[in-house]
């Protein structure tokens, strides 16, 4: 009987103290409000408003640069790129080509892409402003960290402007109501007075890939030249007198050292996104997503390097718009490949030579080899998955062509012609005899190929609207991309953007 | 283990059983005839020799009784020339003749297959109760009915066995695991999978128990049944009891030695064809490399696979033990894949202090050892141009360059992997008897997963190998679940009324890490994946490691009553609280109840018990959870570092950023299905038995990352519970035992079940979702934007959602709708299993069946193979030749095919070799696997899993992309084993 009450007791023990505690322990993670309390701390948390910059990966986008699909989308909406359908492959449900021809529509994946992309940065950036507003920092120290990263979030928000126009502008991350669109001119003026606001704190001097006075003299030269475009109000002046501001760039001797495997070296860049095939970024792939799948060859004997997609290619006519001395036309590869390890032109599996050619017959069903292939970025044996170019975003170049643009559209062509001088001088060119809006804009084509801004060039030239290539007229509605599908499925308070 | 059980109830039956014989008693004295008595006394036993207390001893034509004692013994005056009806529920009852000469009578009573139910337990979860008093439904399958032959995984073993319960097998591969679905899905982002109990251990891997080991499978299928577990009930509860400890000796030998093929094959044009092809069509590109090569051929061998298991159980009244020991080499039928297993049981139960207590221990362990595939071989076997030989004249592999044209023989030889898992689970049990009806029950467990994986790529390797200069990875991950359980059990009966209770608690806590590293660059590939720091060449996320710890914390309680065996009511109540739970929503509250009819125990069922000897009906309602789709720490505002690294221009150097992953949601909780359940269960003529279930599961709060707005959220979707499913079903399980004769018998069995699902809300107040598109065909060439599914409102999850075929236009181009449409759906209209046994003198013949029938397949194979263009860069099937098809591949309709199905499963003849004077027992048998299969599919097999080949495409989760053949292509082997069976008991 003793042995019962002993169980008895212990059994009842067992659930005296029987556990409930359901609080949960971290191991590999930090709660949020741990975090933040010293100046490493939110150095690790500023770190990754820039990280943000390199994109994300899910389902609809990839971790290329800038997400893939926002290059792509301004890429292809261009008159510069295409991106050829070869067979079944880069079809993908036809949203290149829709792009192509001027016929996008809401449920794009590219388009909800790019939208993610913004505001997943913004998101983030909100996120950590808030960290910051917690931790026990003085004011002063923190004035520098919010202009920093209210920067960051301008250019975001620059993008957003340019791309989709009326987008909702939150600032707030604890604020978890449902946004309604703001006017494009709410959005303009946003990004501008953020950008002013933030400029006292920032640094004056040059530091690599950080969001400096350079940088954001740099965005509102950028939102002024468009301002026309952005909300009808030229500020070509303006602009001027912030590509003044910027200081202590210039232009590298080499065009191409603004695109090496280790480009952060340059003089040039004002701001980049810095990829590292040692920090793991899934990185800058803009060569080798072009080439064709046997271009490895033409890189090593054994045809060892990583990958290369057949995807993007330049539009017919583009390559010859470039002088046959213009070193900048090297950023582009034409005619036979060949391969190092037998000397000969490479052989396609289905049994033809791979030599890209200029013309693309039919964009919608295109040979293998057809186009011309975007080799801007460097492209070297040894190379592994993840690359170590840093993929540019603005460059001292677009400063001197910006002022340039505006001398010309202020009626002084005579004061843009010191601007253009260096850009030529260096591409080996000859200055034309008259410099006009028409060179201005060719001019811009051959020196920022595939750089991701020639959309904008488009829409700010007009030419956009005009028939080109495999599209006709486009309406003016369409100088902004729809509010994805998805997005306005899952907010009720927001509208769609005229006439879509 | 079950000893505990198995003694409570003959107790109870024998406490009812001497009230009866105190009526006896009355009657006797009052019509008492004076004739020649004799005392007579006896033992009475089961036909394994164990004494059978409680058997009820009649003289017939009287009503003097007795019944035997705790040993089995009786004493009884019997007359002269009477004759004794000796008889025991659940066994036959037999006549015994007493003349003058009569002293002993020791009887072996058979058992009688239609009367179990009343003497069969079935585990409920803490606890057993008689088959013929339980209110929900539960079937079950004795460990003999298992599917036999080559088992690499242990759920094969129920393959077609219980009606409801689908397990599907990824693909031949041995390694690859299975899928088991019960009464279809309830969820879209959680495993679907049932909560498998063994021992009375819940959530653990069933792969640690040996089909050989198992006593019993108990499949709980309705919320009335499954409530007990609560937030883990939802998809239905597999509770496995294992054999233990016997009271007689008994050694046993099973091995088998089989030879597997594989069965299908897509045929893909021969070398002559290619050239033939060519000469007809004036390929001037095509290049004829001169070899003669079958590249699915060459991936395939013969493969042997051999197996050997020796147990050993002995024991008394006190204690018991048993102890297994088995291996298993099972060879792929693709070159290098292989999976060896070693595994070994021992457990045992003590009783103590005169039976007041019970100790009951186990332990099982097992190592699998296997290497995986690189399933790109496929899709390049199909790719090769056939005059391409494997290898060059000088014995290198041959390479042609090309895209997806990489030789897959030498993708198969050159790479080193090599994989191993360990798996522990091992309890303590102890009961303790803490007043008459009152027994206490304390169980420990600790259940211990590690799964390490090797790899190397080296230097000449043409995948990766190649550009990383050599590359080795390792990487480490393991689980442990420590568990304690405690609870107390009540069992009271008084007159005609029985009582049961039950209350516990409940604490599990796990905990998951890991590790890994991998390294590229090295100079020699001598250290495979053995030397990482000999690798120069290395990266940021290049080295990891992991942890986290959940907990699940519960209590219990059950209550049954039964009123004469003719009214049962069971209630369950379960509290759980999680720590994956958001802090809104900690605790989860799961009650059901039930109730069932024993219509044949009323007096108006007696005009028709001669032929219905049994009905009964169930009736039961409950509510159950599913919390498998939260992963720890999703309801949390938290910050992760690691994957984000950001540069330092001050420095040149790069530091790692911490940001926020999720968007933090504390109103996170469980999904909850509600079910209601009828069943009835019936036997016709003691030779069919069978039962028929009709439910409805009702499912709310589906957990799914949801699409949210963002702004205003961090991240454009988030996990939450927002959704409504619902699956109706019928299920029937037929038994029949056809013929019943000395020589001669035959039974046969027939599982039948049939699901619908609907999607019926993916929306409320704050998530709006339309639809999510599914089944992404990323990954085949020109699909990465195409999906061939969605998942909406009204719909079944795997709904082929695209264009429809309507016909060729004459240039050979699909002519397709301009709307997309419901095309398909993944899920079948039922699913059948058949198995049937004979047996005639020493001779055994049987075979097992199963059929799912009315599903869609998307032949995505297919689909990629029909492709004007391929020639001359890639192979083309036989049947393309001359195909008017001139369309570049295009998914719809046309790419659908009916994939019903019957396989053959199995297929065994045995011959048992007596021998008289001892108790050995030989069996030798041949048993044949998937001998054939029959199916209108044209793809390599009709049963599609995908979770090998696609885990690595992103948006891709096959839960909810059933049905998709995209290079499913490991064929299932056809496999014949020779074997044995070797019993000595005494």
């Amino acid at each position: 009987m003793k042995v019962k009450i002993i169980a008895a007791i212990l059994f009842s023990t067992l659930f005296t103290f029987s556990c409930t505690d359901l609080s949960e322990d971290l191991y590999d993670k930090v709660a949020d409000d741990n975090f933040g309390n010293t100046p490493n701390e939110i150095d690790a948390l500023v770190g990754g408003a820039y990280s943000s910059l390199r994109g994300f990966s899910d389902a609809i986008s990839n971790a290329y640069p800038t997400c893939e699909y926002v290059f792509f989308l301004n890429e292809v909406a261009s008159d510069e790129a295409t991106i050829p359908t070869r067979g079944t492959d880069w079809y993908d449900g036809g949203r290149y080509q829709d792009v192509q021809r001027h016929q996008w529509k809401a449920d794009n994946g590219m388009i909800l892409s790019a939208w993610r992309y913004c505001y997943a940065g913004i998101s983030k950036v909100n996120s950590i402003i808030y960290q910051v507003d917690k931790s026990g920092l003085t004011p002063e120290a923190k004035a520098p960290i919010y202009a920093e990263l209210k920067a960051i979030r301008a250019y975001y928000y620059y993008q957003l402007l340019d791309m989709f126009g009326n987008v909702p502008i939150v600032t707030n991350f604890e604020d978890q109501s449902l946004p309604s669109n703001s006017t494009r001119r709410q959005v303009y003026d946003f990004v501008e007075s953020e950008l002013l606001a933030a400029l006292p704190h920032l640094k004056s001097n040059i530091v690599y890939s950080k969001m400096t006075q350079n940088v954001a003299y740099s965005l509102l030269a950028r939102l002024y030249i468009n301002s026309e475009a952005f909300i009808g109000t030229p500020r070509w002046q303006d602009c001027i007198d912030m590509c003044q501001n910027v200081q202590g760039h210039t232009l590298t001797a080499d065009y191409f050292a603004n695109f090496a495997t280790q480009n952060q070296t340059s003089n040039e860049i004002i701001f980049s996104i810095p990829y590292d095939s040692k920090a793991g970024t899934l990185g800058n792939y803009m060569s080798s997503m072009s080439a064709h799948y046997l271009h490895r060859f033409t890189i090593s004997p054994t045809g060892d390097y990583p990958w290369s997609g057949n995807g993007m290619s330049a539009q017919p006519g583009v390559y010859s718009s470039f002088a046959e001395n213009d070193k900048r036309r090297k950023g582009m590869l034409i005619g036979d490949q060949i391969n190092l390890g037998t000397g000969s032109v490479i052989i396609m599996d289905s049994g033809e030579p791979l030599t890209y050619t200029e013309d693309i017959v039919n964009f919608t069903d295109a040979k293998q080899n057809e186009g011309v292939r975007l080799a801007k970025y460097e492209m070297k044996a040894g190379e592994s998955w993840e690359r170590d170019h840093d993929f540019v975003l603005i460059r001292y170049s677009e400063i001197l062509m910006m002022q340039a643009e505006c001398y010309v559209r202020l009626g002084s062509p005579t004061l843009a012609t010191p601007f253009l001088q260096q850009i030529t001088a260096r591409a080996g060119t000859e200055m034309p005899a008259t410099i006009d809006l028409d060179f201005i804009n060719k001019e811009s084509l051959r020196e920022f190929t595939f750089e991701g801004t020639r959309r904008t060039t488009n829409i700010r030239f007009g030419t956009f609207f005009q028939p080109w290539w495999e599209k006709g007229s486009t309406p003016a509605y369409r100088g902004i991309y729809p509010i994805p599908a998805t997005v306005l499925a899952t907010n009720s308070n927001l509208h769609q953007n005229p006439q879509y | 283990m079950n000893s505990k059980h198995t003694n409570t109830h003959p107790e109870s039956s024998r406490s009812t059983t001497f009230i009866m014989f105190l009526i006896f008693l009355l009657f006797l004295t009052a019509g008492m005839y004076a004739q020649q008595k004799k005392l007579v006394t006896g033992t009475i036993y089961d036909n394994t020799s164990i004494a059978l207390p409680g058997v009820t001893i009649l003289e017939v034509g009287t009503q003097k009784a007795t019944t035997t004692d705790a040993d089995g013994k009786f004493t009884f005056e019997a007359t002269v020339g009477g004759t004794l009806q000796i008889s025991f529920i659940g066994y036959t009852t037999q006549n015994v003749k007493v003349d003058a000469n009569t002293k002993n009578i020791d009887v072996k009573l058979v058992e009688s297959a239609f009367m179990l139910d009343a003497v069969e337990l079935v585990s409920v979860g803490y606890g057993t109760m008689r088959k013929s008093d339980l209110t929900g439904a539960i079937s079950t399958v004795k460990g003999d009915d298992l599917v036999k032959g080559v088992i690499s995984s242990t759920e094969q073993a129920l393959q077609g066995k219980v009606a409801g319960l689908t397990v599907l097998q990824s693909s031949g591969d041995p390694s690859s695991g299975s899928t088991l679905r019960l009464r279809g899905g309830t969820s879209l982002t959680a495993s679907n999978s049932p909560l498998i109990v063994v021992d009375g251990i819940a959530g653990v891997d069933i792969n640690v128990v040996q089909a050989s080991d198992i006593k019993s499978v108990d499949v709980l299928k309705d919320a009335s049944a499954t409530a007990i577990y609560g937030s883990r009930g939802a998809n239905g509860v597999i509770i496995i009891t294992t054999k233990g400890g016997s009271k007689a000796t008994t050694i046993t030998y099973n091995g088998y030695t089989g030879v597997s093929e594989a069965s299908n094959q897509l045929d893909m044009l021969s070398a002559d064809q290619w050239r033939g092809y060519v000469r007809a069509n004036n390929l001037t590109d095509a290049i004829d490399y001169g070899g003669n090569t079958d590249w699915q051929k060459e991936l395939y061998r013969k493969a042997y696979t051999q197996s050997h298991t020796l147990s050993i159980s002995t024991g008394g009244e006190q204690s018991g033990i048993r102890t297994s020991l088995s291996y298993l080499k099972n060879e792929g039928v693709v070159k290098t894949t292989q999976l060896e297993r070693l595994s070994a049981n021992v457990s045992g139960y003590q009783y103590a202090l005169d039976k007041a207590l019970k100790f009951d221990t186990g332990i099982f362990a097992n190592i699998d050892k296997w290497h995986p595939l690189d399933y790109r071989i496929f899709e390049r076997s199909f790719n090769l141009n056939p005059t391409i030989p494997v290898r060059n004249t000088n014995g290198s592999f041959t390479e042609v360059g090309g895209t997806l044209n990489e030789n897959p023989v030498e993708i198969l030889t050159d790479r080193d992997t090599q994989n191993e898992r360990h798996r522990i689970l091992g309890y303590f049990k102890t009961e303790a008897k803490l007043y008459k009806d009152l027994q206490a029950v304390v169980n420990l467990s600790l259940e211990h997963n590690a799964t390490q994986g090797n790899t190397y790529k080296p230097s000449f390797a043409v995948l990766e190998g190649r550009t990383e200069n050599g590359y080795a990875q390792k990487t480490y991950g393991e689980y442990t679940n420590a568990q304690v359980e405690a609870y107390l059990n009540y069992n009271k009966t008084f007159g005609r009324h029985n009582l049961s209770l039950l209350a516990g608690y409940s604490y599990l806590e796990n905990i998951y890490k890991g590790f890994g590293a991998q390294r590229s660059g090295f100079e020699t590939d001598l250290f495979g994946y053995n030397n990482l720091g000999a690798g120069y060449n290395y990266r940021l996320g290049d080295v990891y490691s992991y942890k986290g710890k959940s907990n699940l914390v519960s209590f219990f309680g059950r209550a049954n009553y039964s009123f004469d065996s003719k009214y049962m009511l069971t209630g369950t109540l379960r509290r759980d609280g999680s720590s994956r739970f958001g802090a809104n929503n900690k605790w989860g509250l799961f009650p059901s109840a039930s109730a069932a009819w024993k219509i044949t125990g009323e007096e108006f069922m007696k005009p028709t018990e001669n032929w219905l000897t049994n009905l009964k009906l169930r009736v039961g309602y409950g509510v159950t959870g599913n919390q498998d789709g939260i992963g720890e720490y999703k309801s949390l505002s938290i910050l992760g570092v690691g994957q984000d690294s950001y540069y330092d221009p001050s420095t040149g150097t790069w530091s790692l950023a911490y940001s926020p992953t999720q968007n933090p949601n504390p109103d996170l909780k469980w999904e909850s299905t509600r079910q209601t359940n009828i069943g009835l269960d019936f036997s016709l003529f003691n030779r069919v038995t069978g039962s028929i279930e009709w439910y409805d599961k009702q499912t709310k709060d589906l957990l799914y990352t949801y699409q949210v707005p963002q702004p205003p959220y961090l991240v454009g979707t988030m996990l939450a519970n927002v959704g409504d499913l619902s699956n109706k079903g019928l299920e029937v399980t037929l038994n029949a035992d056809i013929i019943r004769g000395d020589k001669f018998t035959w039974d046969v069995n027939v599982t039948f079940a049939k699901n619908k699902q609907k999607i019926t809300k993916l929306s409320n107040q704050s998530y709006k979702t339309e639809t999510i598109q599914s089944g992404s065909l990323h990954g085949l060439s020109g699909m990465s934007n195409t999906f061939s599914q969605i998942i909406g409102e009204g719909y079944a999850v795997g709904t082929f959602w695209g264009r429809e075929y309507q016909g060729l236009n004459e240039k050979g181009e699909f002519i397709l709708s301009e709307d997309e449409k419901e095309i398909g759906n993944a899920q079948p209209d039922f699913t059948a299993g058949l198995g049937m046994n004979f047996a005639y003198k020493n001779f055994d013949l049987g075979f097992t069946g199963y059929g799912i029938f009315g599903q869609d397949v998307l032949n995505a194979t297919a689909m990629m193979l029909n492709d004007p263009n391929r020639m001359p860069s890639y192979n083309i099937q036989d049947d393309f030749v001359g195909s008017p098809i001139k369309s570049a591949p295009t998914y719809s309709s046309y790419w659908i095919e009916d994939a019903s199905f019957f396989r053959l499963q199995t297929a065994t003849i045995g011959y048992t070799i007596p021998f008289k004077e001892s108790k050995a027992k030989l069996r030798v048998f041949v048993l044949g696997q998937n001998l054939f299969v029959i199916t209108g599919y044209n793809g390599v097999d009709p049963e599609i899993n995908n979770t090998a080949n696609a885990s690595d495409t992103p948006g891709f989760s096959d839960r909810l992309s059933p049905g998709i053949d995209r290079f499913n292509n490991y064929p299932r082997p056809r496999t014949i084993s020779l074997g044995l069976n070797f019993t000595l008991g005494n």
